[in-house]
């Protein structure tokens, strides 16, 4: 589990740095990345499928995203982007196209209905996450300023 | 909020607003982003009687003076590569403009500055993008000795890929090609008798393609209520998984016809 979450934050910093991030946010991007990935695995772990457990970890990234946008005067989209990443469903596309080549159509229709699923649990979690008024996550940000500007998400 | 008392013309306030939203626009901000940060800027400068409009790959805006038209610019923005840092940049920028805090001509300079900002050099792209397939690797199963190859594959392809970007590939056939090249090098390996699991590395490799960029913004600019630009972004993704997924299909095809036989999952 330690390793696994180590190396979910080294993905994610890489995907940093494809996305070039600023420098000063690479950390707070790695470690939102590590705990997307760490909710995923725990409610895999609690029994829950793998659509659902892509619900719960992007929401947990969107919500974390938000607050240290808020805290970093950030957009949001800087710390959601990399962290996304670790659950988009790479593995669905390519297990659909592979038994779409070898024939097997029921396997490949399986695993393209899946597919979609989890980039729909994807989306749902990502609305849920957006859906929470911007008014909490300024209050945070009055933390870091005192002048308390209305940020934008 | 015009608290010194010097007239700007509306045109050249239209022309920086108009550029700072082309920017973000090019780089992979929201909608709404970009929208906001025009109408904003403008607005800072005393320029209350405005209209913008922007889709994913255009701008289109006017302003008036009393009454009349004063100027209108369209901004064709192709899609291009994401590039937070600079939408950092421009943000801040907005931000200091709406404090007051950046006469016309310094926020032009700054926006000088934001739009030539020394991009990352290619080698660390490079390098990222094999401990991204490495890791991805790993954590979808694959072992530690998968993941070394998963590496070396993934560097070849962030090679190929800023390659071809500089030479105006389209994007399509770098995602059918980038792909096929992953899973081709990741079967060859599997072919010569190594003990690998060809499709855990072949997973790692095409994360770097897999859309998921274009699905987060098209969700959060569907979500805004700019359908059409979410429209597009979601049919960029939903056109680019095909793409990998054809790229994977040709591969792995091929490889059967070579003789390789059914390959293990």
């Amino acid at each position: 589990m330690i390793v696994q979450l180590f190396v979910a934050v080294i993905s994610t910093l890489a995907f940093a740095v494809l996305f070039h991030v600023p420098k000063q946010e690479y950390f707070y991007c790695a470690v939102n990345g590590g705990l997307g990935w760490m909710v995923y695995k725990l409610s895999l772990g609690c029994g829950f499928g793998v659509p659902v457990s892509s619900l719960w970890a992007t929401l947990t990234l969107t919500l974390v995203a938000r607050m240290l946008s808020a805290l970093r005067k950030m957009p949001s989209t800087v710390f959601l982007l990399a962290g996304i990443f670790t659950l988009v469903p790479g593995s669905g596309v390519y297990y659909t196209a592979y038994y779409l080549i070898m024939n097997e159509l029921s396997k490949s229709t399986a695993k393209g209905i899946e597919t979609f699923k989890i980039a729909g649990a994807i989306v749902l979690g990502i609305i849920f996450g957006l859906a929470l008024p911007q008014s909490w996550f300024n209050r945070l940000g009055r933390l870091t300023d005192k002048k308390g500007t209305s940020e934008k998400v | 909020m015009p608290k010194s008392k010097e007239q700007h013309n509306s045109k050249e306030i239209l022309n920086l607003a108009v550029s700072m939203g082309e920017e973000l626009l090019k780089n992979g901000g929201e909608i709404y982003r970009v929208q906001e940060t025009v109408g904003r800027v403008m607005e800072a400068y005393g320029v209350r009687d405005y209209h913008v409009f922007v889709v994913t790959n255009g701008i289109f805006a006017t302003v008036h003076e009393q009454g009349e038209d004063a100027g209108s610019m369209v901004r064709d923005v192709p899609l291009g590569d994401i590039n937070l840092e600079k939408i950092a940049g421009i943000n801040q920028l907005s931000r200091e403009i709406c404090q007051g805090s950046c006469s016309l001509k310094e926020a032009y300079r700054r926006l000088e500055q934001c739009k030539n900002a020394s991009p990352m050099r290619d080698a660390f792209l490079v390098l990222a993008c094999g401990v991204e397939s490495a890791g991805f690797c790993f954590l979808l199963g694959g072992t530690p000795f998968d993941s070394i190859f998963s590496f070396l594959l993934g560097l070849l392809l962030q090679a190929f890929l800023v390659a071809g970007t500089k030479r105006n590939v389209s994007k399509f056939l770098l995602n059918i090609l980038g792909s096929a090249w992953v899973t081709a090098g990741s079967l060859m390996l599997y072919g010569i008798g190594l003990d690998v699991q060809s499709d855990r590395i072949i997973i790692g490799g095409i994360i770097v393609l897999m859309p998921g960029v274009a699905l987060v913004t098209g969700i959060r600019d569907s979500f805004n209520g700019d359908y059409l630009s979410g429209g597009i972004r979601l049919m960029d993704a939903l056109l680019t998984g095909i793409c990998i997924a054809v790229g994977v299909g040709a591969a792995v095809k091929v490889f059967q016809l070579l003789g390789g036989g059914a390959l293990p999952i």
